[in-house]
């Protein structure tokens, strides 16, 4: 039985509810113990918690359609009129490749797996390093920044500018632009809000589609020129390219999918520091030692994972943890609960840097739909708490805890902006 | 065609063995072609996750070699699951003086 407070949660919480949003977890617990496949009827879609769950959904691409899911998520109620406006406004509606399915899913992954192997993304370090320090030394002196605006968000969006061979300077541009796309996805824009944000991604692709052409014609040493110029081999040994579509949906995933998580797993990074007690000692004591502190970076995707949860749609009846769903159900996998999840990680709410199951968290999904930024997300997490701990001390929240605010997203449970106050480590 | 043999004992107990394993491939892409169970190679073959995780018998350890460090920090995420001869099968290339190998597919992590 749930008790009273779990049951009202049951009944009457919704994914759908920004206060909920902000501080999930009771919710989550609520439904993995009450209703583990839950109906919200605010979203229309069944909210699977239980890690168990997630993972068997994953495993199955076909029966849980990312392809469905994905483009029926876009722009939920508002779709037909988004897509209209790409059209005549935006260079065309181009629909993410890579959220597709098997077997035409495995081809277009595979041009993007190559690109960031562990191996590669190690030999980005010492430039990421050196971007991270130039970073935190603009504010270490200062005592106070906006850990989000200031820290995080820069880093990411430098990296991946410089990896897709993108202009500088416009961090702020891609910043929007990212947020706009991904507001796509979170279910909690009104009209007024997508018909500005279906502009600003009219703007990204115009912005995108001309630096690819330029690409076509003067290839450079950059993702961009990879993707225009990428040959898919075909099993009799000919081999294709990337429609237009293709390449410009691929390209605007890269840029858009590795920013907005990663720079939220920072904020999250910065707010366990200035909140949890103890934390800060324990990164200071795992700083310079390589694998505990991915150990810790691991366990921070686990414990505060930057995506909450993502979409599939069923392509035929099929049963869920003992619930029937019918063909066409919409689903959101709830990794921050997957996460959360007691079953699997004892005390899931402390933050245990000696889970001898670690790799089971699905902070980064699972499946042939992996994250496959993995490697890079990592990277600069990892980094950034190293430089963090070499720099800063004394991080604290320079406003109080109730006033931080999260954007309203069913997707990502992101800190919109975290002032915070620190000094400059001495010894 | 390739001309390498590999046998692998798959998750669920069953060994099998394979005579057609291509040399310069690697041996999650072969396992995983031929639907060797509980390899699953999630991340594509880029030492980013722990899903085609084997262990390697005690004959054969020296010839595949150790893990570097990259390879060891994704063993350490399963470390319920890691033992001496464990290594990520992504990062095992199959070249000639591998013909022969033998492997068990450790426990699913997922």
């Amino acid at each position: 039985m749930a008790s009273a407070a779990d049951q009202e949660l049951i009944d009457h919480g919704s994914l759908a509810d920004p206060a909920i949003q902000a501080r999930p977890n009771a919710f989550y617990r609520a439904l993995r113990h009450g209703d583990p496949v839950h109906h919200d009827p605010k979203l229309d879609s069944w909210l699977i918690t239980r890690h168990e769950d997630i993972l068997a959904v994953q495993a199955d691409p076909i029966t849980f359609s990312v392809n469905k899911g994905y483009h029926t998520q876009q722009a939920r109620g508002m779709q037909d009129e988004y897509q209209e406006i790409l059209r005549t406004e935006g260079g065309g509606y181009f629909p993410d490749a890579i959220m597709s399915d098997p077997p035409y899913h495995t081809r277009i992954r595979k041009l993007m797996e190559n690109a960031f192997t562990a191996h590669r993304v190690k030999a980005l370090e010492p430039r990421i390093a050196a971007t991270v320090s130039e970073l935190l030394e603009k504010v270490a002196d200062l005592g106070q920044a906006d850990a989000v605006k200031q820290i995080a968000v820069p880093l990411t969006i430098r990296v991946i500018v410089e990896q897709l061979g993108l202009d500088h300077g416009m961090e702020e541009q891609f910043s929007r632009w990212s947020v706009a796309v991904t507001a796509q996805i979170g279910r909690m824009q009104d009209r007024e809000q997508m018909l500005e944000n279906a502009r600003l991604i009219c703007d990204l692709q115009h912005y995108l589609i001309g630096k690819m052409k330029a690409r076509e014609e003067h290839p450079a040493e950059d993702m961009i020129s990879d993707i225009v110029h990428a040959k898919m081999p075909n099993a009799d040994g000919t081999t294709d390219v990337l429609t237009f579509p293709e390449a410009v949906s691929l390209i605007r995933a890269m840029l858009i999918a590795g920013n907005d998580t990663t720079a939220t797993a920072i904020g999250k990074l910065f707010y366990l520091l200035a909140t949890k007690p103890g934390f800060a000692d324990l990164l200071k004591e795992v700083g310079e030692d390589d694998r505990r502190l991915t150990r810790f970076v691991e366990e921070l995707m686990r414990i505060e994972p930057p995506v909450r949860a993502l979409s599939r749609m069923t392509t035929r009846e099929v049963v869920v943890g003992g619930t029937t769903l019918p063909e066409g159900a919409h689903l959101l996998l709830v990794y921050a609960s997957g996460n959360d999840d007691e079953t699997v990680f004892p005390e899931p709410r402390d933050f245990d840097l000696d889970r001898a199951n670690l790799g089971r968290h699905v902070g980064f999904g699972g499946g042939p739909h992996r994250c496959v930024g993995i490697a890079l997300a990592r990277m600069e997490v990892k980094v950034m708490a190293r430089e963090i701990a070499r720099r800063l001390d004394n991080i604290a929240l320079a406003i109080p805890e109730e006033d931080i605010r999260y954007v309203p997203t069913v997707a990502t449970h992101t800190i919109e902006s975290l002032p915070i106050t620190f000094t400059r480590r001495t010894a | 065609m390739g001309n390498l043999t590999v046998t692998i004992t798959d998750v669920n107990g069953e060994e099998r063995s394979f005579s057609d394993v291509v040399e310069g491939l690697s041996l999650m892409e072969s396992a995983k072609a031929r639907g060797v169970a509980g390899i699953f190679g999630d991340c594509g073959g880029g030492c980013s996750c722990a899903t085609c995780h084997v262990y390697v018998a005690p004959e054969w350890l020296a010839r595949v070699g150790a893990p570097d460090d990259i390879e060891l920090d994704m063993l350490d995420m399963v470390s319920d699951l890691q033992r001496e001869n464990s290594r990520l099968s992504c990062q095992i290339q199959m070249r000639a003086e591998l013909d022969g190998l033998a492997v068990t597919v450790a426990p699913s992590s997922m």
